[in-house]
Formats: C-alpha cells, structure tokens, sequence
C-alpha cells in the first residue's frame, strides 16, 4: 500500500508541475494587458506603464514563469494584481466557501443517491427501478442553474422558506450556515443524485449477477449479509470514482450556481481573476482546483484499494 | 418685477452671478435653469430666493414664490438628516451594490467603489438630495472671481474626520494635489499643481488654468474621485486599508467578496442619522439583486437596468429613484480610415436609427432622444435650436448612394454591458433596412476596451488603434467637458472616431472659457451643430439612471453615478 500511494503521489507532482505550465501559459496569451485591466481605460498611459512596472508583469516571460513555479513550491502565491492583498489568503477563504457548499452537496447526494440505486438494482424491471431511472435521467438533464432559478423563485421568493443569498452572516452558526446553503446544495444535489444513482444501479447489478454471489446466496447468507459483505463492496467502487471526479467539479466548475445565489466561490473567484487578468489569483486558484481533484481521486483510488485488494496488488505487481 | 428687491441681489452679486440673475430676469433662463446656474456660482439660496421672487410678476407673496427658496433650501439642507414624521429610528438599511473593483478614493473607477467610499468620505459639493444637483458639503460656499479663473471656497466649520482630528484646508489642499497629479479627468487641464491654497484654515483658492464657469462640478460628487481625504493619506491608499472620513458612516467591516458595512459617526456635523448603519452586499449582475430584493434579502439597489429590473416597477413596495442623466452610449466611426470616412455615410448610419424604438425597447420609455452630440438637454447650457434627426431610410439611402457607397458592411463592436448587446442588435435591424450590414461583435467589457475601442497601441494618437466601428458606454458628467475633451478633442485620448476638426476644437475652447450664460449657449450651439452635421459619434440616447428602495425605508436618494446615500434614511 505504501508503494502504492507514493507512486500516485509523485504522478501527482509531475501533474502538478505540467498544471501550473498550463495555466501560466494560457494567462499569458490572454488578450489586453494587466495595468490597463486594473486601472481601467481612462487612466493615463504613464500610470499604466508605472503599475505594470510595479507588478513586474513587463519582465521576459521566462523570469515570470520561474516566479510562478517558484511560487507555487513555497506556497507563496504573490499578491492579486486587482486587490493588491495576498492570493492565499482570499484564495482559503473562496476554497472554504466551496467546500462547504460541496460538502453540504455531497452530503445530501450520495446517501440518498446510493439508497435509491441500491433500492432499483434489486428491483431490476419493477416499477420502482424504472421509476428511479427515470427520476434520475430527468433530474441529468436539468442543468444546475435551471434548479437554482426555480428553487429561489419558487422557495426563496414565494414562499420565503429559505434565503436566496447563499451566503450566511458573518459568524453565523453552522444551523444557520447550512440553512443559507440549503437551496444552492439542493440544486446541485438534485443534477448529481441521477448520475450517482444509475451508476450504483449499474454496479450493483453486475454484482448481484456474478457468481461470487450466487455463491454466498447458496451457502445460506441472508440477503442482508451478502449485501453488506459481498455486494456492496464491489458494487460500489466505479460509483466510488465518479464521486471523486464530481468533488473536483464542485469545486470549481459551479459558477452558474454561485452567480444565481451570490455565492462567492472558487468558481466566480476564477471567473473574476481571469476578467481581470489577475494571473497569480488565476495561477494559484487553477493549481488549488487541480489539488483538490488529485486528491480527491487519490483518496478515491485508496478507498478502491481497499475496498478491492486486487488493485493495489496489480499495480505492486 | 420688484426691482428693489432685484437690486438687492445685484449689487452684492459677482460678475458671473449677476450675469446669471440678469439671464433670468430677462427670461432667457427658466426658474430650473437659473437655480441650477446660480447654485454653481455661488449664489446664496436667499439670494435665489429673492431674484425668483422678484422676477415674479404675478405670484410675490412668501408662500407663492417660496417653492424655489424651499426647494433650495432643502437642497442645502440635504447633508443634514430630516426624519419623516412616522418615521422609526433605529435599524439598518441592506444595500445591493455591484462588487468594488477599488475602493482607493483617487483611483477608483466603477460604480461599487464610488457607493462605498461615498458613505465615509464627502465632497466639497454634495448632492442635493432631489438628487440632481450640488448643495454645500464639506464646503458652505464657493465664490468666483470675475472671469471665473479663480474660485474661493469657504469650508464648514466643526468637522472633524472620524478619529477626531480637526478637518482642515489643509486637508482640501493635499486631496487636491493628489487628484492633479493623478491626472484625474474631471480637473486635468483645468486644475494645475499648485493650483488649490489653502488661505487660512478654512479657506481653499482654486486658481485656474482659465476662466471656467462650472468648476463646482469638477469638486463634487458628480466627479466621484473629488472625495476628501486626510492630509496623510497617500495615492494608493484604500478606504479599507486606512479607515478614516469626515461622513455620516464609519467603515465596520470590508470583503470584497461579500460586502461591507457601516455604523453610524457620533460626532458627524450633520447630526445624529436616523439609522444605527447601513450593511452592503455585493454582486456582479443586476439579477440576483433583484432576486435579493424580492426574497427580502436586501431593502435597496443602487443601480438597476430597465430589462433586469423590470419586475420592480410593478412592486407597490419598490420605491424606484429614476434620475434623468447624461448617461449615454457613443457609436463611433472612424473619420480617418475605413468606410466612414465620408461624412455622408456616417449620417447615413445616423439616420437608421430608429431613436424613440430604441428608448422604448430598451428602457421602456425611461430615456431621452440624443442627436447625435453630447449636450445633454438637461444642461442649462444646452439649445434647443438643432433640429432632431430622426429615422430618414430614403435619406440614408440617398446619401449612400450620393457617396458612391454600395453593399455597406460592417463589424459594430461592443463590451457585455447593460443592454449594450441589444442595442447592437437592434441597429443592425435598423441599419439593414437602408441596406447597410452590421455584424455585432460582442465581448467582455475588459477585453473590448483595451481591444477594440482604445487600445494601447499605436500610443500616438491614442486610440488610434481603434475599429472603424462600435459602442462604447459613456457615464453620467454634471457637464460634457469630459466627453468633449477625451472622446471628440483632436487627439483626446478616449477619441476612437480619430475626429479632428478645427471648428470642433475651437467651440470646444470657445465652451470652455464661455463664463456666461449667453456665452455658454452659444458655444453649445456651435458645438452640437458641428457634431451632428459631421456625425463622429451617433448618440441615440440619453438613459435615466434607476436606482431604488424597499417603501420600509425614506430619506434615500441617489446620484447618477451610483452614490448612495441613507444620511437621512429612517425606518417607516
């Protein structure tokens, strides 16, 4: 298992380095120039030419880019070009905000999500399997923004049930908070369950048609144990890595839900660093989202691993 | 006309003041005009008082001709808080404003930064609380001289900034320089270093480039970066970084992620505001403030468009502040290259405008026609005398023909602003049915400034790297001198059209040293003819500026330049 993980974890690394080159390339290309973008079309000339001076953005692209990967080993991300303020601290606090509006996403999803594809696989071809297939192609292919918009009409504006502005007061308790994210969690929710239900369909389906199972069924298990010992453990583990790509995307591909509920997320926090030309802000958020994707798939492939043994031992081999 | 009570006035009057009481009483000036010329001048609001008294020929009792002296009056008044008489003291007003780029007074260049920095910093002219013009702020009185090349301005007394130092000229005089040597575009040219003194500790003289009859605008809020700051401060230096102001609010907390919020100043020379403080939250489209609103998430907007905000004017509890402005939209055509260069064919283009369709498709009649110049009718300078285009297409199409001009097509560029990608629709409709072909290309706003409508390079002329043709977003100037400057001014440097004509260029200089009122109008008449003869820029409109409150609320009014203000803002 060792092997295992530092191999991923150097891939990782080498991820990481060819991210970073990505991303400073194609901020580089970007059309304008970022003195210009800061202060504006109407500030003089000589002001712009001072600031892009200041910000070091007229050195050779070379010394730029040896700044950058700099940067990111000692985590020192510079300043935002728009705000003047340090990267890592505002990039912690958009990283929070995602992550608690993932995390409350998630949290709602896959329970219910795994239940519902459980429920339908062993119900193959009864009404309630096809009802909870079509519930979940239906819920697909509603874009999240679509759910976003009918929820705060509907939720927030009608009825006045919930707050249409995801974001809580200033140290608000964490009722409170979950209350604010309650409605921009649910329309995510709602896009994902059906994706994560079918593949648990999927999977558990093949499983309970294998002979292991059969087996265990002959040899006198309930159908509970061989759910819990047999099934669920094989069954689960392509949902388990369709569940990490999603973190990755919650993180940092949910704009259209942060602008509906004014939730200041990594994705408008991207949206806006690149509007803006604030290149370390778009650097650093693109290497923290690609972070977060290879851990998140690095934890999913450890949860495989240990779920089914035979894959880590195929890549010890 | 009670002549005593006219010579009153007269004889204490300033050349340029008394140019304007003479203007009046001769009825070239209406009642709104002069009270607006001679609050810019200086004049006492009894003395205003007086002169429309006077000039009132049937109406001289104190109640009849006391709507102008109150209405004056009140818009000295307007810094000082008033309460409703059901009004509840206490509370917080939410403010839905779009999300600061800066908030550094100097620097600062979009609507967000100009709101919050206008709650904790003041200005020596304020904004008269119908919103629409100057009133006393941090200055009680401003004076000019003769011919208007030097202006003295009396300040307050008993202001202090919020950590309890004394307010001072000194105070003018720095924030002053800061602004000159920032280059700011409401005083370059007109202010030089050096220019503002302060003669005693309440006292600052603005000594000129030249004479300049509306140099009070140019330190008001309708200059949004004239705020003034401490001695101390420094260019660059942010509202956030450097808490400080002589206003009615106290800066609590700033996220430019979230918002930002404000508690009320104690010692404010204004008096004790209604409210405990205002709470702001920030946004990037006028959508979710609208949804905010509505889901009671928010009690005021401080700007909306017609089409976002379109379910607010059917909302009984909204109550919608719409400022008639000179907020307009410029359709340049290169004169120097490209297929504009005839004149005939720019008034082609000019002439398939449909103008009241326009208004009415995207303001929903909450607009005013241009005509193809940046004169605004609400200036009081502005005549009348130019006929309106209006749509022609058998013109158009006969001065295309004349100009030898067949299958005209081209790219109309525009930034992702407001309803600017529907105007760009709607003229290529238009345009088409004279024959000429459009193909709107729209982008971000930051791309298409520093791409199609200004780019850097070529540096000499500026702008002349522009397309030959697009829409670029122009916001409201209490006096066009900006727009005549930058974007029409041989060689100004926002001047996509490259237009350089030596008649324009001498009205321009011609407006500018104009001090009276005769004199200004005619320079604006020469001005709006040449501009709408040669046609560098179609101006269809003139928009209103929509801001608004939840009817829990009174006391709010609003600037067109997205300054809020709740000095007098109480509960209902």
């Amino acid at each position: 298992m060792a092997r295992f993980i530092s191999r991923r974890l150097l891939l990782s690394l080498i991820t990481l380095w060819l991210l970073t080159t990505i991303v400073f390339i194609i901020a580089n290309v970007l059309p304008n120039d970022v003195g210009r973008t800061i202060l504006g079309p109407f500030a003089p000339q000589e002001t712009v030419d001072a600031l892009n001076e200041r910000l070091g953005t007229d050195r050779p692209i070379i010394v730029r880019y040896v700044d950058t990967i700099l940067g990111v080993v000692t985590l020192d991300f510079g300043e935002s070009y728009v705000t003047g303020q340090a990267v890592l601290p505002q990039l912690a606090a958009a990283i929070g905000r995602s992550a608690k509006l993932a995390g409350l996403a998630l949290l709602i999803t896959i329970p219910l999500a795994i239940t519902a594809g459980l429920y339908a696989a062993r119900r193959r071809d009864r009404p309630a399997d096809r009802g909870i297939v079509l519930l979940g192609v239906t819920s697909s292919s509603i874009p999240e923004f679509v759910t976003g918009t009918i929820l705060v009409v509907v939720v927030g504006v009608q009825l006045r049930l919930l707050p249409v502005l995801a974001t809580p007061p200033p140290n608000a308790d964490i009722p409170t908070q979950i209350r604010y994210l309650l409605m921009p969690a649910t329309a995510m929710a709602i896009v994902y369950f059906g994706y994560i239900a079918r593949m648990t369909r999927a999977g558990t389906i093949e499983v309970l048609q294998s002979d292991y199972t059969r087996t265990a069924m002959m040899k006198g298990l309930t159908t509970g144990q061989t759910m819990r010992r047999h099934v669920l453990r094989n069954a689960l583990i392509p949902t388990v890595a369709v569940i990490a790509v999603q973190i990755g995307y919650l993180f940092g591909g949910i704009i259209a839900v942060e602008k509906i509920f004014n939730y200041n997320g990594m994705g408008q926090t991207m949206l806006f660093a690149a509007q803006r030309k604030d290149i370390p802000m778009l650097t650093a958020g693109a290497i923290v989202i690609g972070v977060v994707y290879m851990v998140a798939t690095l934890a999913a492939d450890m949860v495989m691993a240990w779920m089914n043994p035979r894959i880590r031992l195929d890549v010890e081999r | 006309m009670d002549y005593s009570e006219l010579d009153k006035v007269r004889r204490r009057a300033m050349p340029l003041q008394l140019d304007v009481v003479e203007a009046f009483a001769a009825g070239r000036l209406s009642r709104r005009e002069f009270i607006q010329r001679a609050t810019v001048l200086g004049l006492s609001m009894g003395s205003i008082g007086m002169v429309i008294a006077a000039c009132s020929s049937t109406s001289s009792s104190p109640s009849a001709s006391g709507a102008a002296p109150s209405q004056a009056a009140s818009a000295a008044a307007s810094s000082a808080p008033s309460t409703a008489p059901s009004a509840v003291a206490g509370g917080k007003i939410r403010i839905a404003i779009q999300r600061p780029v800066s908030i550094d007074p100097v620097g600062m260049q979009d609507l967000g930064g100009y709101g919050i920095t206008a709650q904790s910093f003041e200005f020596l002219c304020t904004l008269n609380s119908a919103g629409n013009d100057i009133a006393p702020g941090l200055a009680l009185k401003w004076t000019p001289n003769a011919d208007g090349t030097v202006w003295t301005f009396d300040l307050r007394q008993g202001v202090k900034w919020h950590d309890g130092s004394p307010f001072t000229a000194d105070d003018v005089v720095a924030s002053m320089e800061r602004l000159v040597a920032a280059g700011n575009s409401g005083l370059k040219g007109i202010l030089p270093p050096g220019g503002a003194v302060a003669t005693d500790a309440n006292t600052v003289t603005f000594t000129l480039t030249g004479g300049n009859g509306n140099f009070p605008y140019l330190v008001s809020v309708f200059n949004a970066q004239t705020l003034i700051t401490p001695k101390a401060y420094v260019a660059g230096t942010t509202l956030d970084k450097v808490p400080a102001g002589t206003g009615a609010w106290k800066l609590l907390t700033y996220n430019q992620q979230s918002g930002a919020t404000f508690e009320r100043n104690p010692d404010w020379w204004g008096g004790t505001t209604p409210l405990d403080g205002t709470e702001w939250i920030f946004f990037d489209t006028v959508g979710p403030m609208v949804t905010a609103y509505q889901g009671d998430q928010v009690d005021a907007i401080v700007q909306f468009d017609v089409l976002s905000g379109a379910s607010l004017f059917d909302d009984p509890n909204f109550s919608i502040i719409a400022t008639e402005a000179a907020l307009h939209r410029q359709i340049w055509m290169r004169v120097d290259k490209g297929q504009f260069t005839d004149k005939r064919v720019r008034q082609a283009l000019a002439y398939t405008f449909d103008r009241p369709a326009l208004i009415q498709q995207l303001f929903k009649g909450r607009a005013q026609l241009g005509n193809d110049h940046v004169i605004w009718q609400g200036y009081p300078y502005f005549d009348p005398s130019v006929p309106q285009r209006v749509q022609d297409i058998p013109k158009a199409k006969q001065l295309l023909s004349d100009a030898g001009v067949t299958n005209l097509k081209a790219t109309l560029y525009a930034g992702q602003l407001l309803e600017i990608p529907d105007l760009a629709v709607l003229l290529q409709s238009q345009a088409a049915q004279a024959g000429i072909t459009l193909t709107p290309s729209v982008e971000s706003l930051d791309t298409f400034y520093g791409a199609q409508w200004c780019p850097a390079d070529p540096k000499d002329p500026p702008c002349s790297g522009a397309q030959e043709l697009g829409i670029v977003d122009y916001g409201h100037r209490a006096t066009p001198d900006v727009y005549l400057n930058a974007a029409l001014k041989s060689k100004g440097i926002w001047n996509s059209s490259q237009y350089a004509s030596a008649a324009f260029d001498a009205a321009f200089t011609e407006f500018q040293t104009a001090v009276g009122v005769d004199a200004q109008k005619t320079a604006s008449g020469k001005i709006e003819t040449i501009l709408n003869d040669e046609v560098p820029i179609g101006l269809p409109y003139f928009y209103n500026y929509l801001a608004g409150n939840s009817k829990k609320f009174s006391g709010v009014y609003s600037s067109a330049l997205g300054q809020m203000f709740f000095s007098a803002t109480s509960q209902v």
